[in-house]
């Protein structure tokens, strides 16, 4: 007996001793789908396992470090940028990362990518040195080429019509297999440029259902497990073996308002819509997450844009029903307000990529019909969004809209309220001071002003409600205990595959 | 042997058991649908948050789902919709799939050619592309969900039909029975029939459930009805995720399917003496 | 012979339609739904974050949108002319070898969960037949019903409860190996087995009590041998003609299955095509899937003609 304990624990001590060199290989499994090597389509995943990099990246606190470029400067008029690249960098196919290379490679994003939306002159190489020239002085450009469609591919990685046919990257880790639309398997590449990573292989899972990837999370078959359904995670708390990661991260649940309509044309409908929003409600039933209810546009995680001393949005129906009496709405004989003859029956867009905003928007069709809105829910295409943006037919669109997609939430606010609005964001609403803020933040100004200049574009948007701010966002992530202490970046950018240590 | 002594025996006295209690379970589940709206006042859409997932027996009979709505409210407007469109569904299937099928076996030749290339062809169209199709030119509604599903569903009915009925008229004693100048509806009622009815009143107690659970597959890949509409499919994929915290809630609609299925298959005597 | 290559033939005939009007079809139907295609596109190209108006019009103009519709199915049966089923509007990859992965990884679970499910079904609904009326016909009533009342995935999620999280013996995902089809075709076979146990019953029992088999009971054949040479034979036709249909049905179910074992199959390449529009995608599955039908067809005819000659006679 005490012999077969003693061959137990010598198994038991051999076991781990077996997985030193590399062990079995980090399991991510995360809801997105690969739906293609492009990396305008699904190069965020090639970036967060570590496979391909941007010549800049953000460090989890939100400051742009280098990456693939160690340094960079902008010159004097603030028109030209100038990036170093490293000079040991390596594609995994072995060649060297020349300055032409990363130069093409930025062109080629252009035509889909973010930078398409910078106010870019000129790409070009010059020695060993990357030069982007900007028609007007543009402060964010760094952060624009941390977003993951600016991602450097080999020369190799394109087909002679330009295509992406494989993703030869710069990272830690290459591709060892790819099936898409599910599987991704990375390996160490030797000839990284940074400290090599104590991980050898990982592999990426496309899982859709939330429900399995708990139960992955809990079997021990995945070791990352992201996109954790608000309702798992409790249950993953109380798992010894799972350490759970709530994150908040800088992407906001919101409903997008038609400004011009004519229900929501008078600033006082669009309060009292905000006002008819239980959020601690939907934070606690919905999200099981209570500080995700959101009191402004930007979570306490932005700290550079959360106003502290902002008043908080509210709920307060009876307030609602008589800022809608004052616009002149009145109840008609089923309950429902109307105005010249006119019911307040409208519909609120929404769509599934994000599984709570049907239900957010279930919520809201209740809530809405207390004061006397008649909601309809469609659950659509995302894209019917920004199509119902331009034909002028969408009356709302419940949305969840990521201000880190260029890190600089900058970025995403100048997309959102320029004079025309935006896609995603304001809809028939504009103002020119916010337009000048957002303009003046755009060509670079001293860190002092520039807090003053958020703090009061944060103040307009609270105010006019162009769009009603729902939820923050948590990112929810569950991890084996077996990979030891885990970072979870908020941006989304990586994985932090390199840097793990799992424990023996 | 003559046609008389072939005809089926009547079934003997032990199989009422099985068909009333089956009789019975259709009776209480219509009217549960029927009466249950009037009688249950509660609003089925009434949300309560912070009294989301209560438990049965407790303010609520049946408990609350994850928004606190009455399940016992949204299980009774439920089951009306469900029955009547998964009937609908049913007898959209069944009736030209039937028909067709003893069209073809009877008549044979290019008839049954003809009939059998177009449910081919149906078929050939995966059935799940058209109720995608259906479903995409009005997202949200009901009728072409089940329209699309009745479509699809049809060539199954004409198959077994077709297969069974072909089979039993190239038997010898039908053949006799024709050569003896009975005509097509006596062999129809005292020889196919006997045949055909178990095997298709057990495609459609089935297929009643297969229709509501279509519904909650489309829910499952977010291809669903307008909110807050109170459906049995809906419903269990709604709750689903809830299954740790509330298993009985999730299992409240599917017990109202399985009861259907049951219900349904026991009520057509789904058996041979 | 000559009786069963003119079937046969008749098939390739067959096939040569299904795939011309499959793609018609298909192509009709997705041009007359409502929603702007470039717009469809370009969100499960890019993902809402970066999908914007801007977006989808490069899409349209890099993927030709505008051009008349004739035109462009024009060019799709051209390339079928010569096997080239175009390339992925979303993901950009050739149809064809996305097919090779998903439409063999259907396969694989569509024979797995047939086999399996023939395995569970065949034996329970002969014995339910042959014992009708009694203890075990109850029983596998019982079953059936429950098995086929309840949804597939909550099916498939006590699978993974039981098989992945409790006893650890098999991946909750993934796909790849025999193990990991396990799980998601006892889950299909479940729902597959529910059905045609019934039907097997139902054709046992109808056959069990025609007069051809009195008459060789009366004849004095062991009770074994009158359900092998007349039970068996006679039933199996209602059961393969069902087996055939259910193998088509399984695309269905299938949806379900892959997308909660996140195992890669047609039914998700299907659904996702549609949803993004992908008129290629749409109809390469949809070919796929049509041929695969007739295939299967062909050989459902064979047997039952195999069942019962005089089928094939009249």
């Amino acid at each position: 007996m005490r012999f077969l304990m003693a061959l137990c624990l010598l198994l038991l001590a051999a076991a781990p001793a077996g997985a030193a060199d590399g062990g079995r290989p980090v399991r991510v499994v995360a809801p997105w789908e690969i739906t293609g090597v492009d990396p305008a389509r699904a190069g965020y995943i090639f970036g967060r396992m570590g496979v391909a990099e941007t010549l800049v990246t953000v460090d989890t606190a939100g400051h742009l470090v280098p990456a693939l470029a160690q340094r960079w400067s902008q010159s004097d008029d603030r028109l030209t940028w100038r990036f170093a690249l490293r000079p040991e960098a390596r594609f995994h196919d072995g060649t060297a990362v020349t300055a032409g290379a990363v130069a093409a490679a930025l062109e080629r994003s252009r035509a889909a990518g973010v930078l398409g939306r910078a106010p870019l002159e000129s790409i070009a190489a010059d020695g060993d040195d990357v030069v982007i020239r900007t028609r007007t002085p543009f402060a964010p450009l760094p952060a624009f080429l941390a977003n993951h469609t600016a991602m450097v591919l080999a020369p190799a990685a394109y087909d002679a019509e330009g295509r992406v046919n494989a993703v030869i990257g710069t990272g830690p880790f290459r591709v060892s297999s790819l099936t898409p639309p599910l599987r991704l398997e990375v390996e160490r590449f030797d000839g990284w440029w940074g400290p090599a990573p104590a991980v050898a292989r990982a592999s990426y899972l496309a899982v859709p259902q939330g429900e399995t990837r708990a139960l992955m999370a809990e079997s021990g078959e995945a070791d990352l497990a992201f996109g954790l359904l608000p309702v798992t995670v409790d249950r993953l708390r109380r798992n010894p073996r799972v350490a759970v990661h709530a994150v908040p991260v800088p992407r906001t649940r919101l409903l997008k308002v038609n400004a011009g309509a004519p229900f929501f044309d008078d600033v006082r409908e669009r309060r009292a819509l905000s006002l008819a929003i239980d959020r601690a409600g939907i934070a606690a039933a919905i999200l099981r997450s209570p500080g995700s209810a959101a009191g402004q546009l930007m979570s306490p995680g932005q700290a550079a844009w959360h106003v502290a001393d902002l008043t908080p949005l509210r709920h307060d129906p009876e307030e609602a029903k008589r800022l809608l009496a004052e616009a002149g709405w009145r109840p008609g004989a089923d309950g429902i307000l109307e105005q010249d003859g006119r019911p307040f029956r409208v519909q609120v867009r929404t769509y599934s990529n994000w599984p709570e905003l049907p239900a957010i928007a279930t919520v809201l069709q209740a809530q809405f019909r207390a004061v006397g809105i008649d909601l309809t829910v469609s659950v659509a295409n995302s894209s019917d969004i920004p199509a119902g943006h331009r034909d002028g037919s969408l009356h709302l669109g419940l949305v969840a809209r990521n201000f880190s997609l260029v890190p600089d939430p900058l970025g995403t606010l100048m997309e959102d309220y320029g004079p025309e609005g935006g896609d995603w964001g304001a809809m028939n609403w504009s103002s020119p001071e916010l337009t000048d803020i957002l303009a003046t933040l755009g060509a670079g100004v001293d860190d002092a002003e520039a807090a003053a200049l958020r703090r009061r574009a944060m103040t307009i948007l609270q105010d006019a409600l162009p769009v009603i701010p729902v939820a923050w966002f948590d990112l929810m992530v569950a991890a084996n205990e077996r990979l030891g202490p885990v970072t979870v970046d908020p941006f989304e950018i990586s994985y932090g595959l390199a840097t793990l240590k799992p424990v023996r | 042997m003559t046609a008389v002594t072939l005809a089926a025996a009547p079934p003997p006295r032990a199989r009422f058991g099985r068909r009333g209690a089956g009789a019975v379970i259709v009776a209480a589940l219509i009217a549960f649908g029927t009466l249950g709206p009037l009688l249950i006042t509660a609003d089925p859409a009434r949300q309560d948050l912070g009294n989301a997932l209560a438990p049965m027996f407790g303010d609520y009979w049946l408990g609350t789902d994850h928004y606190g709505r009455s399940l016992l409210a949204r299980l009774a407007h439920a089951t009306g919709l469900s029955l009547a469109l998964a009937a609908l569904t049913v007898a959209g299937a069944a009736v030209p799939g039937v028909a067709l099928g003893l069209l073809a076996a009877w008549r044979g030749g290019w008839t049954d050619r003809a009939a059998g290339a177009l449910a081919d062809m149906v078929l050939a169209l995966p059935g799940l592309l058209l109720v995608l199709l259906f479903a995409a030119f009005a997202p949200g509604e009901f009728l072409p969900l089940y329209l699309g599903l009745a479509l699809a569903q049809w060539v199954e009915y004409f198959r077994v039909t077709r297969a069974t009925a072909r089979s039993v008229l190239a038997r010898s004693h039908v053949e006799a029975a024709r050569l003896l100048g009975f005509g097509p509806p006596y062999i129809a009622r005292h020889l196919l029939l006997p045949e055909l009815a178990p095997v298709l009143g057990t495609l459609m107690a089935f297929g009643m459930g297969t229709a509501v659970l279509a519904i909650s597959t489309l829910s499952f890949i977010s291809i669903g009805l307008h909110p807050p509409t109170a459906e049995w499919g809906s419903m269990v994929t709604e709750l689903l995720p809830y299954y740790a915290e509330a298993p009985a809630h999730v299992l409240s609609p599917a017990v109202m399917i399985l009861l259907t299925v049951l219900g349904f298959h026991l009520l057509a005597g789904a058996e041979r003496p | 012979m000559a009786g069963i290559l003119r079937p046969l033939a008749g098939r390739a005939v067959q096939a040569l339609t299904v795939a011309l009007l499959v793609g018609l079809v298909s192509f009709a139907l997705m041009h007359a739904l409502p929603g702007d295609p470039a717009m469809r596109i370009a969100a499960s190209r890019y993902g809402p974050d970066l999908m914007t108006a801007e977006a989808a019009e490069r899409v349209r103009a890099e993927l030709g949108l505008d051009r008349p519709m004739p035109v462009q199915l024009a060019e799709w049966v051209g390339r079928l002319a010569t096997f080239d089923l175009g390339r992925s509007l979303v993901t950009g990859a050739p149809v064809a070898e996305e097919l090779e992965i998903q439409l063999g990884a259907s396969l694989w679970l569509a024979g797995a969960a047939l086999a399996l499910s023939m395995a569970l079904g065949l034996p329970a609904g002969l014995l339910a037949g042959m014992r009708a009326g009694r203890l075990p016909d109850h029983l596998a009533l019982a079953a059936a019903v429950l098995l086929r009342a309840l949804p597939v995935f909550v099916t498939g999620l006590v699978l993974i409860i039981v098989f992945a999280v409790w006893l650890g013996w098999l991946p909750a995902a993934g796909f790849g190996g025999w193990r990991d089809l396990l799980l998601p075709g006892l889950t299909l076979a479940f729902g597959l087995a529910a059905l045609s146990s019934r039907v097997t019953r139902d054709a046992t029992a109808a056959v069990l009590a025609a007069p051809y088999v009195a008459f060789a009971r009366t004849k004095g054949l062991p009770e074994r041998l009158v359900v092998l040479r007349h039970g068996v034979r006679n039933a199996a036709i209602p059961v393969v003609a069902v087996l055939g249909l259910q193998l088509v049905y399984l695309v269905e179910g299938m949806v379900v299955v892959e997308s909660l074992f996140a195992y890669p199959g047609i039914g998700h390449a299907l659904v996702h095509a549609i949803i993004a529009r992908d008129v290629p995608m749409v109809q390469g599955t949809a070919l796929a899937m049509g041929l695969t039908f007739v295939l299967v067809n062909a050989v459902v005819d064979l047997l039952c003609a195999a069942l019962d000659p005089r089928q094939v006679a009249r």
